[in-house]
């Protein structure tokens, strides 16, 4: 006992002998005006081929965009708790002035930091709490979701859909209806099945939830998953898939229809752009496909070329605002009139929607 | 038998070996010819298992050279050891329980696997039958080995060592587990293998099957050869003389009648309980040991005894009968029982039950009273009572350690003895049940044990001896029980004690 | 031919060379790989020691990272003590914190005084209650307790999950408005946040003292009770503790017991030190139960060691945030922390162990030669 503490000990003093002196060359935060450092907070791996990689490629679009007026840099896998904020002091510490984060979990550390420092600028996506100088960023996907539910309708033969979907909230909910509403306009009366894995990026959970699905019978699969892992299980059975958050079509090109993508580059690079330039404002923002924010990933080979024209002209109606998917008469689970016709639900709707349409198997209070 | 001018199978010469503090041998030379039954003799430390782990591989020798039929060899390993002829018998058998024989032959044998024949019953099978009766060791190469007795394990790691093709043989204390009978038959095939001119060397502290079986003796002591004799030209005397470096005569119990008017100290009236397979081990056993007697239960392992004693000490549960201590009965199947009504309790493993292996000398020495005052009170240890409860202990028992903080596995088998016994006399009980407590004791502590046990009987303590030596019980024991097959085949005085007919008991043949 | 036997006597300036070397090692072999990759070696080391320990401020995170370290550590050394494999420190951590949140929730209302010390019960508690599920399966059944207390932790997460995300159970936030964004916890109270405490410069949480105390009274069960003394010897060997009339199945329990309530502590301080929510995925994000396996592993399962090695982890777990970026992959952070981990393990091996490298000549070199006897 006592030589395993004076181990350690020593150890110690060991590691304190050599910090001195050499503890001075950390990075300061000497940075000129004309050069801004900014900074990402991810929960996953830039890896992930879907949510964290396409906010990765968003940085690496501002690296472009700005050349030498930015420095970026990140931290991956960071788990929500009391890290985020050691995180966030230590990216301060290193002279960044503008910090994104990319999971609704990081939000209340991104707050209570946003309170403490004031003059750094902080984004925070997928939430809701803003500050003077914390705004909130994300993208309409329920629109390119109903494009791809078109593609995924289209795709099955016996119209049964399945869906792997992360958590039972409105954001997800929405995603779901949108995909069954567009999935029904390819093949009338189609059903989607939902499986939830109550998490947002486990490739492991993902595929086996993509088991249970296709081991179900459904011929045609989508997802509301960070990882490709549902891919990765259709292609064991060749049964058509729908990605999401990145083009992940190299995963499986031959099943591959399409997917909901999010290109935040262009939003990344107005907002450092208007960090260093000082016309930064607070800002609560929802992209659409319309601004860009939101795309359709290039269609896989196995989508018809008439579906892919009837999809793009509906693009084209939403782009135009001539069509919105959700435009009443809407029905419920149970067959009975949700949404009156003609009746549009409106953001505030969509963002506390709790009720799948007809059509959706599966509880939206989760499993 | 043994012809001169022969290539010895084996000559070992200046041999040494240190471990830390220990010169475990120390120029040892030695030669076995073919053809010869060649007796290691010595007491335990003496070195003799050093001696065959380098021979066998195992160790590498510090210094000195082995030569096999004149040629220099250096084993790396005790795979080079077995390609080069040379098959050890353990003490303790290294078999795979849940295989057969015939698996158990092949098993990690490198040819069978080289060739892709990692199991080819038949044909192994077929050589097994050929080798055990060319040597006369009758045994079922599909047995599995679970279902063997210990003899016939025996015979399987004797047969695999053939198998394997060895011409050199070592068997460690090869008959510590086998009845009389039992040892007689493997000497018969141990003398077959010499006569086909295959070397054998028998380690053994038993002057008497060194006797009965080898053409020549080396004595090992303190790690130095100290003669080698021939068989013939020697007696028992001489050889124990050589052994032990003095003239070796036992305590024994002083003669004198048994006082049977003394107070019943333990009672088992018609114990039943089952082994460890569920299967019975004792069928109504009726003992009586009165204060100050020792009765001793005779009979070869595995025919009840440890069963015997673990169910008077609580340690398992009896299937019928009654346990009294002073004729208060006990409830049995609990260990704490016993002890708090005073019986000691010596067991046959030492090591794993007797004490706690990697606790010092101290603590195990309140392996039983840390739960009273003045070693711990309210739940809280003393430390300091703890450490002068043991240096007196290690004082009085005479305990050979530098301090009462070493580990006891780094002691002595006779010292951890001393360690069990201080403890368990010091607890002043009135019972003591000792399982084999010299069993591969060396001369001098196997002494210390029967002085200790006499004196305990002295002071009134009811001891119930449990041995396989029949000579130690015939030196201790007021009156004497044969167990065989988890009955008492019979008790005598031991004024009418006869040899013979006690044998016979054992073996079940009475 | 190489082997490894184990040391006869350890001698005892191995005890400060042998550290000092396998950190030496880790710097070496930790700078070649920096170079190889392209990174400044000085400047790394400089900006982990830095970053984890010295900044100011940095010692205060070391130390919220490594209170739950400390716990689990703390809770693996109990139950490994005596051979007691319990590796459901992760799991009972969890039913720590849906105790302590719990009762925290219940209390609303309440003054810190009450609020807190029931909290810091309620995470015991549970904690001991979930652990002591394998314990009595060991005891009283034989079922490996590696098995059963693995399996529990799944079962604790999927609770946890439950009560968040798939119920409308008493901690689930129902009614404000980022619970119907996403599903949340309960918020508790001001007065159920644990204090802290500034110490030169450092700010130590509440769990963290709590922690330093276990420690110590884990020393004292361990050193000084007839529990700590029953617990070695059946640690030591089942059949002696038997013989000498030991109860050991009740001990299994109590130890099993013991570590969870430990573990659950863990869980309480999450949520009253630094969470103040049942926070599902993130405390199944961090794994501090696993990490705790580690931390008592290197401490040796001295008490007061884990003290140290948990400081030390929680910095290098920090450290590793601040040395990645867009330079700096977090597979090479990884790489960098493992091998501190390694030689730590290797050095510590060294001490009890020795490598002998026989040549295959006749005459192997004795003993007194490899500097041990």
């Amino acid at each position: 006992m006592k030589k395993s503490a004076a181990f350690v000990l020593t150890l110690v003093a060991a590691l304190g002998l050599g910090a001195c002196g050499t503890s001075n060359t950390s990075s300061g935060s000497s940075s000129t005006p004309s050069v801004i450092k900014a900074a990402w907070v991810y929960v996953g791996p830039i890896t992930d081929h879907g949510w964290t990689q396409a906010h990765d490629e968003g940085r690496k679009y501002v690296e472009q965009q700005l050349g030498s007026a930015v420095q970026t840099t990140y931290k991956e896998n960071v788990p929500e708790g009391p890290q985020v904020a050691q995180v966030i002091e230590d990216l301060i510490r290193d002279g960044n002035k503008i910090i994104f984060g990319t999971s609704f979990g990081f939000q209340d550390a991104f707050y209570s930091e946003a309170q403490k420092h004031p003059d750094i600028k902080f984004e925070q996506a997928t939430g809701f709490k803003t500050a003077a100088n914390m705004g909130e960023y994300f993208g309409a996907a329920e629109d390119a979701d109903y494009l791809t539910g078109m593609a995924l309708g289209a795709a099955s033969k016996k119209g049964k859909i399945g869906f792997v979907a992360p958590f039972p909230i409105p954001e997800v909910i929405r995603e779901i209806n949108a995909v069954t509403l567009g999935a029904q306009t390819t093949h009338p009366g189609a059903t989607v099945q939902v499986v939830w894995t109550n998490t947002w990026f486990d490739p492991t959970k993902e595929k086996q939830a993509a088991q249970s699905l296709l081991s179900l019978g459904v011929d045609a699969i989508g997802q509301g998953q960070d990882s490709p892992a549902t891919g990765d299980a259709a292609k064991a059975v060749g049964v058509p898939w729908s990605g999401y958050d990145s083009d992940q079509s190299s995963y499986a090109p031959d099943i591959w229809l399409t997917g909901t993508v999010y290109h935040w580059g262009p939003y990344y690079a107005k907002r450092v752009k208007a960090a260093l330039d000082g016309s930064w404002k607070m800002d609560n923002y929802y992209g659409s496909i319309a601004d860009g924010m939101i795309g359709l990933a290039p269609f896989g080979k196995s989508v018809p070329a008439a579906i892919q024209s009837q999809i793009t002209a509906k693009m084209d109606a939403i782009k135009g605002g001539t069509f919105y998917e959700f435009t009443g008469p809407l029905k419920d689970q149970t067959g009975s009139t949700h949404v009156p016709a003609g009746t549009k639900l409106t953001l505030n709707d969509l963002f506390s929607m709790d009720w799948f349409v007809q059509g959706v198997i599966g509880s939206p209070k989760g499993s | 038998m043994v012809a001169a001018g022969q290539v010895p199978a084996v000559t070992m010469r200046g041999i040494s070996k240190r471990f830390p503090g220990v010169r475990a041998n120390d120029q040892v030379d030695f030669e076995v010819l073919p053809g010869e039954i060649h007796a290691l003799l010595g007491e335990n430390g003496a070195g003799k298992s050093t001696l065959s782990n380098i021979l066998t591989g195992l160790y590498r020798p510090d210094e000195g050279e082995i030569l096999l039929r004149g040629k220099p060899v250096v084993f790396q390993s005790p795979r080079d050891a077995i390609e080069a002829g040379i098959g050890m018998v353990h003490q303790h058998f290294r078999l795979a329980a849940s295989f057969t024989v015939a698996e158990n032959l092949v098993l990690g044998h490198r040819d069978a696997a080289d060739r892709g024949l990692l199991l080819e019953p038949r044909m192994v099978e077929g050589r097994i039958t050929d080798l055990s009766q060319r040597y006369r060791m009758p045994v079922n190469p599909r047995a599995r080995i679970w279902q063997l007795s210990v003899g016939e394990q025996q015979r399987v790691e004797i047969l695999k060592a053939l198998y394997r093709g060895a011409r050199i043989l070592i068997l460690d204390e090869p008959t510590s587990q086998l009845t009389p009978q039992e040892a007689d038959d493997l000497f018969q095939t141990l003398r077959l293998m010499a006569g086909e001119r295959r070397a054998v060397i028998f380690i053994s502290h038993k002057l008497e099957e060194v006797m009965a079986v080898s053409n020549r003796v080396t004595v090992l002591r303190g790690g130095r050869v100290i003669g080698t004799v021939m068989t013939k030209e020697t007696n028992t005397r001489e050889l124990a003389r050589m052994m032990v470096g003095r003239e070796v005569v036992f305590t024994q119990k002083k003669e004198g009648p048994a006082q049977p008017e003394r107070q019943v100290a333990l009672e088992l009236r018609g114990i039943s309980a089952n082994g460890d397979l569920g299967t019975a081990a004792l069928r109504e056993v009726n003992v009586t040991v009165h204060a100050g007697e020792i009765v001793g239960i005779a009979g070869v392992a595995g025919n009840g005894q440890r069963e015997l004693a673990e169910v008077i000490t609580g340690m398992r549960r009896r299937t019928a009968g009654q346990v009294a201590i002073r004729g208060r009965v006990m409830r049995g199947g609990d260990p704490l029982e016993p002890i708090q009504w005073g019986v000691a309790y010596v067991p046959d493993d030492r090591l794993g039950t007797g004490v706690a292996p990697s606790l010092s000398i101290a603590d195990n020495l309140v392996l039983k009273a840390y739960r009273r005052a003045p070693i711990s009170t309210f739940g809280v240890l003393h430390p300091r009572r703890i450490r002068a409860h043991a240096t007196e202990l290690m004082q009085r028992f005479n305990i050979g350690a530098s301090t009462s903080q070493t580990p006891a596995r780094q002691l002595s088998g006779g010292n951890i003895q001393k360690v069990l016994l201080a403890r368990e006399l010091s607890s002043r009980p009135l019972v003591l049940v000792a399982n084999s407590p010299t069993s591969g004791l060396d001369v001098g502590a196997t002494d210390t044990v029967r002085k200790l046990l006499l004196e305990a009987a002295g002071r009134g303590v009811g001891i119930l001896l449990i041995s396989e030596d029949l000579d130690e019980i015939l030196a201790l024991a007021d009156r004497i029980a044969v167990l065989y097959n988890g009955r008492i085949t019979g008790i005598v005085e031991r004024q009418h004690a006869d040899v013979e007919q006690i044998g016979l008991m054992m073996a079940g043949a009475a | 031919m190489i082997r490894i036997e184990r040391r006869l006597t350890e001698a005892r300036w191995l005890v400060v060379a042998v550290p000092l070397g396998s950190l030496l090692g880790a710097a070496i072999l930790s700078s070649i790989i920096l170079f190889l990759t392209g990174h400044d070696p000085l400047a790394t080391w400089a900006r982990l020691l830095d970053r984890g320990f010295f900044a100011s401020g940095a010692m205060s995170a070391t130390l919220v990272t490594a209170t739950p370290l400390l716990l689990t550590g703390l809770a693996a050394a109990a139950a490994f003590r005596m051979q007691t494999w319990n590796i459901g420190a992760e799991g009972q951590l969890y039913l720590g914190a849906i105790g302590a949140s719990g009762i925290g929730i219940a209390l609303r209302g309440q003054p810190a005084l009450v609020i807190i010390p029931a909290m810091v019960i309620a995470g015991l508690a549970t904690g001991a209650a979930w652990a002591a599920i394998p314990g009595v399966l060991r005891a009283y059944t034989r079922t490996n307790e590696i098995i059963t207390s693995l399996m529990l932790n799944y079962v604790a997460g999927l609770l946890m999950t439950y009560l968040i995300f798939d119920s409308h159970s008493f901690w689930r936030d129902l009614s404000s408005f980022t619970a119907r964004v996403f599903p949340q916890g309960k918020y508790l109270s001001e007065a159920a946040s644990w204090p802290s405490f500034p110490i030169g410069g450092a700010v130590i949480p509440l769990g963290l003292l709590l922690g330093v105390v276990a420690a110590a009274v884990l020393w004292l069960v361990y050193t000084a009770t007839r529990f700590g003394f029953e617990a070695r010897v059946i640690g030591d060997s089942r059949a002696a503790a038997h013989y000498a009339g030991i109860r050991t199945r009740r001990k299994i329990v109590a130890v099993m017991a013991l570590s969870g309530a430990l573990a659950g502590l863990g869980g309480a301080s999450e949520i009253g030190d630094f969470r103040h929510v049942l926070d599902p995925r993130g405390l199944q994000q961090a794994s501090f139960g696993y990490a705790g396996i580690v931390v008592a592993a290197l401490a040796r399962l001295n008490p007061f060691a884990v003290i140290v090695v948990a400081i030390l982890l929680g910095g290098l777990s920090n450290a590793g945030f601040s040395l990645q970026g867009a330079t700096f992959p977090a597979g090479l952070v990884g790489t960098l922390q493992g091998l501190i981990l390694f030689c730590a393990l290797a050095g510590e091996l060294l001490v009890h162990y020795r490598v002998r490298i026989g040549r295959p000549g006749r005459k192997a070199p004795p003993l007194s030669q490899v500097g041990v006897a």
